[in-house]
């Protein structure tokens, strides 16, 4: 019996030392080298994997940031300046700082303003129902409101308003990211400069339609009329087939347009609240 | 009309729906339960009464409470489980100890693998293995009760294979196969009538719900193995004849094992898994401890279906 | 004769064919056409005339954009009235060209009567012209240009021309309907295509569940006794009419994946398209007319129709001359119930290749909660391609486009039957399109390389 215990003891700790001195060995003679920034860098970033930055991952933004000449082609939209700041330390480059951007919606066909004339019995995918036809409404250029953008989202940050059918992007959780703009098969939603305080202004429709064919799909539709692009002094609003454009670099904030706009396309968003006209939706 | 539908094609489906198959597979079940309560009474249907009306309880409470989408919920496929768990068990076992083997079911092997359709095992063998390893004394009393139907030749105490592994060939000798086809005294209420199950199985083919192969290949492995080793040792090893007509075998081959979830997609992947549970039956007859291995046997096979499902394919349009 | 199917795969959808014995009835010209410049796979046509021009019917309005397209002609004589952006049966916008219509004249040239032309022009050349400039297109489903698919690239030799009388689309009988009204210009016509071809051999396959179609075409077949021409009776089974699965059924002869059907020998035309190579070779007449069915489960007998119309009339116009649209109509489809686009705008205009307007209750057709996949594999064996639906769907929803490609999604030919077939309503074939895209998307790009 004794010797029964004496021999499995012995035998296990011959193994279990055999085996340790072969993972030693092999541990060291395939150790892989890695430049130790990577691992610094990946502890700054976001974590988020999310591929805003055009990369598969932070751990692949890491790599190659370690590897580039400069700091470029590499940007982490999520961290933000604060983040890039770390990054650029710990790799010794300049860095060149960008203004925060945020998801901007430009459609308003909710309910009220666009009559639904056809219903989907598909699967809730935009880019099913994209690929099979304009959309319930007789609207071809606006949302689809499957969610695809809300499915993109890593963040949480994009959620269906169930009353408008629209997405509604949180802004104290949009980080500029960019995945929604790729899944938005209609190509509705835009990274916009984030502005001071939050306040931009932008037109809320990408309806290519000539006037009255788009005023008649929506209520809310831009009809390309000009008039915003007239008034405005800084020559920030271009119209093209019927749509109009304001350029958020050039934008001055003066809200000049949004009087102007006879449909109510142009939006102003978080501006102080004035005693006349709220400040519109979102 | 006042808006069109629209959504991709096609626009028309075929009347099918899983609540039907499960419904057909009931059906199919009924002439092997008309008979077991024929045989066995009102025992017996106290049992499948206990083991489908609680399968389906089990079900509509996870799916309402702890899934909270009552979309989820497929009755007939909990019924389909109860009914197998049910026939799978001795007449006389315990109102609840058939309870907690619809619990295991449904609760442990079905539900917690995230319900219809996502099990790896077969939820009512699985639950059939729990009971007979966590309560061996109910789970082999094979004491018959008394039935509508009094079978002259009734003997209680031992299953033909259980007084095989007991005494060897000379406990079995002198059957009468013919009869043992029609009914057979002892054992389950899925172990008594080949032809009952056999008569559902045609109802299956019929109604094109299951497809006959992974059944052939199951008779044909168990029928191939015990005719090579009753050739060798015909003093030893029982017959063909033996083996395809007692214990779980035709409600195995033809119910258990044809569960869509838990069987391979393809025909070939079937006939593979047909195979391998016809071998492991007869190694567990002839050499192991317990006298059945069915139940044993579909269940180590359960566990080879996502190999073959990645092994076999069916033959594709213009590809090799 | 045995009857012949493909073998992998298929489904047996109800028939439903209520209008087969509703005789083709000619619609009466609308005030205004609006005729599509994409009427045809491949590149859209080009307007080539001004507002305000007056066209004749049988004028050419408009000439390909590319190699694969094709003529458009005015279907009506009239003013043009303008040119711009419409909305098409899916509602995205599309160049129309709109004609006021003015009485009912035709152009010079060509033969409107109704004698029957047998003796077949001997010069391919000239066969091949007539064929592209009067704009004839493929009337199966896939709307191919014709004169494309009659002139094979050099090294490929045609071996068998498969004429396509299957009609296995339930509800639709305008095939069946030429079959047995102009069942001599089908069998000319494709004596025409087989002259092209090289004089090689000629098969007209039809289903066997439509006998009369059977008995007429034998009987217009053996009365005009072209060499080389053949009926064989197919056993009903969807999707017989797919181009992949009628030369497996015919030839026995499988086409490699991505490659045309002319790697195996094969060129497949439809009935229609037959007889629209006979009105553009034998009468000089451009394809601005075709049959169309008017049917659905939701219509009384006495409201099914098949119609010969001409291009460009509203969809909205014929629907209100066949008596409206019911009551019942959830959905409206152009084309069958497995293939067919639902309508979301039915002020959409016919084109070549529209075959029906089918009104579908909301019973047969809303789609029913998805449930849980329960393996049943159902989905597999009604492939006619051997695939994998819930495979593909599975790997579809986890992006794994490598996985896709090595299991074939792009082999995918978009029948319907895997979705018509599952017992969960699982939507498989929304995904598997999807899938297939990517996928096509990804060899384009090698390709490229």
């Amino acid at each position: 019996m004794t010797s029964i215990v004496i021999w499995t003891v012995v035998v296990l700790a011959g193994l279990g030392l055999l085996l340790s001195l072969l993972l030693f060995f092999v541990a060291k003679k395939f150790k892989v080298e890695e430049d130790p920034r990577i691992d610094e860098i990946e502890k700054v970033m976001p974590g988020a994997n999310c591929g805003g930055c055009g990369y598969a991952g932070c751990r692949a933004f890491a790599d190659t940031a370690v590897k580039a000449p400069n700091l470029d082609k590499h940007y982490c939209p999520v961290g933000g300046n604060d983040v890039m700041k770390k990054v650029a330390g710990i790799l010794g480059y300049e860095l060149k700082e960008k203004a925060p951007e945020v998801a901007v919606v430009r459609c308003n066909g909710s309910c009220g303003n666009r009559a639904r004339v056809n219903e989907y019995d598909g699967i809730a995918s935009c880019k099913v129902k994209a690929a099979l036809y304009s959309g319930d409404t007789a609207c071809p250029y606006g949302c689809l409101g499957c969610g695809d953008c809300v499915e993109a989202c890593a963040f949480g940050a994009l959620s269906m308003d169930s009353e408008t059918g629209l997405p509604v992007v949180d802004e104290s959780k949009c980080t500029g990211c960019g995945a929604c703009t790729k899944a938005c098969p209609k190509g509705i939603i835009e990274l916009r400069r984030k502005g001071p305080r939050g306040m931009r202004v932008f037109v809320s429709c990408v309806n290519k339609d000539k006037g009255g064919v788009a005023r008649k799909a929506c209520s809310a539709a831009c009809i390309g009329c000009g008039k915003c692009a007239k008034v405005c002094a800084h020559e920030a609003i271009t119209v093209e087939n019927n749509v109009a454009y304001i350029d958020f670099t050039k934008c001055k904030l003066c809200k000049k347009c949004v009087a102007e706009c006879p449909t109510g396309a142009i939006h102003a968003v978080n501006f102080p609240v004035l005693p006349k006209k709220e400040a519109n939706n979102e | 009309m006042d808006r069109l539908l629209v959504s991709p094609s096609p626009h028309v489906h075929a009347k099918d729906s899983t609540s039907r198959i499960m419904g057909d597979v009931c059906i199919a079940l009924l002439p092997a339960i008309v008979v077991s309560v024929l045989f066995y009474g009102w025992a017996e249907l106290l049992v499948l009464a206990v083991g489908a009306v609680s399968c389906v309880a089990f079900e509509w409470a996870i799916t309402k409470f702890l899934f909270k989408e009552e979309g989820r919920f497929c009755g007939a496929s909990a019924l389909v489980t109860g009914l197998l768990l049910a026939m799978n068990l001795p007449v006389t076992t315990p109102w609840w100890v058939v309870l907690i083997g619809s619990l295991f079911a449904i609760g442990v092997v079905k539900m917690s693998f995230g319900g219809l359709g996502q099990n790896v095992f077969n939820p009512a063998i699985a639950a059939r293995v729990f009971l007979l390893i966590s309560f061996p004394t109910y789970m082999t009393d094979w004491t018959v009760t008394p039935g509508f139907i009094h079978a002259t030749d009734a003997v209680s105490g031992a299953t033909l294979l259980g007084r095989y592994a007991e005494g060897g060939m000379q406990a079995v000798e002198g059957l009468d196969y013919l009869q043992t086809f029609f009914y057979n005294i002892g054992g389950s209420a899925g172990e008594i009538s080949a032809l009952a199950l056999l008569a559902g199985f045609v109802y299956l083919l019929c109604r094109k719900v299951v497809k006959p192969w992974i059944t052939l290949s199951i008779f044909a492995t168990v029928a191939l193995i015990s005719f090579i080793f009753n050739l060798a040792d015909p003093a030893t090893y029982t017959g063909p004849l033996f083996n395809l007509l007692t214990g779980g075998l035709v409600l195995g081959a033809c119910f258990m094992a044809t569960d869509y979830v838990t069987s391979p997609m393809s025909n070939w992947g079937g006939v593979v898994y047909g195979v391998g549970i016809g071998f492991i039956v007869m190694m567990i007859r002839y050499f192991g401890a317990y006298p059945e291995g069915v139940s044993f046997a579909i269940l180590i096979m359960n566990m080879a279906v996502p190999f073959l499902n990645k092994w076999f394919h069916q033959k594709k349009y213009g590809r090799k | 004769m045995s009857k012949i199917t493909f073998p992998i795969g298929g489904v047996h959808p109800a028939d439903s064919k209520f209008a087969a014995n509703c005789p083709i009835e000619v619609l009466p010209l609308p005030q205004v056409v609006y005729v599509s410049m994409a009427q045809h796979l491949g590149a859209p046509a080009k307007p080539v005339v001004e507002v305000g021009a007056e066209v004749k019917a049988g004028q050419v309005i408009a000439e390909p954009g590319g190699f694969i397209s094709a003529f458009v002609h005015s279907p009506v004589s009239g003013t043009v009235k303008s040119i711009g952006p419409r909305k098409d049966l899916a509602g995205n916008n599309m160049t129309h060209i709109e004609i006021t219509v003015q009485g009912d004249e035709w152009a010079e040239g060509i033969d409107l009567s109704d004698t029957l032309v047998t003796e077949i022009p001997q010069d391919r050349a000239f066969i091949l012209e007539r064929i592209q400039k009067n704009g004839v297109v493929g009337l199966g489903g896939a709307t191919f240009p014709t004169h494309v698919k009659l002139n094979p690239a050099p090294g490929s030799k045609a071996e068998c021309l498969i004429i396509n009388g299957a009609e296995c689309e339930p509800f639709l009988t305008s095939d069946y309907r030429i079959m047995l009204e102009s069942p001599r210009q089908i069998v000319i016509g494709a004596a025409i295509m087989r002259k092209v071809l090289g004089d090689c051999p000629c098969v007209i396959g039809i289903e066997d569940n439509k006998p009369e179609a059977i008995k007429t075409m034998q009987a217009a077949n053996a009365e005009l006794g072209y060499d080389g021409i053949q009926i064989r009776i197919m056993k009903k089974k969807y999707p017989q009419g797919g181009e992949k699965q009628l030369i497996a059924a015919v030839m026995g002869r499988e086409v490699g994946s991505g490659a045309l059907p002319i790697s195996v020998g094969a060129v497949v035309q439809n009935v229609a398209t037959a007889l629209a190579v006979y009105d553009a070779v034998q009468k000089n007449k451009p394809l601005v007319t075709n049959t169309l069915t008017i049917t659905g489960d939701c219509l009384p007998q006495s409201a099914m129709h098949n119609y010969l119309f001409r291009i460009g009339m509203p969809l909205s116009y014929i629907a209100e001359y066949a008596g409206g649209v019911p009551e019942k109509a959830a959905k409206l489809i152009s084309g069958g119930p497995m293939m067919g686009k639902a309508i979301a705008n039915l002020d959409a205009c016919t084109v070549k290749g529209s075959s029906s307007i089918l009104y579908l209750s909301e019973a047969a057709t809303r789609r029913k909660p998805q449930q849980n996949c329960i393996r049943c594999g159902r989905c597999a064996d009604a492939c006619p391609m051997g695939l994998e639906p819930f495979l593909l769907n599975r790997l579809y929803k986890a992006g794994d486009v490598e996985a896709l490609e090595q299991n074939a999604a792009q082999d995918c030919i978009e029948c319907g039957c895997c979705l018509y077939s599952c017992p969960s309503y699982i939507p498989l074939l929304d995904n598997i399109r999807m899938a297939k895209g990517q996928v096509m998307g990804v060899i384009r790009n090698r390709n490229k390389k």
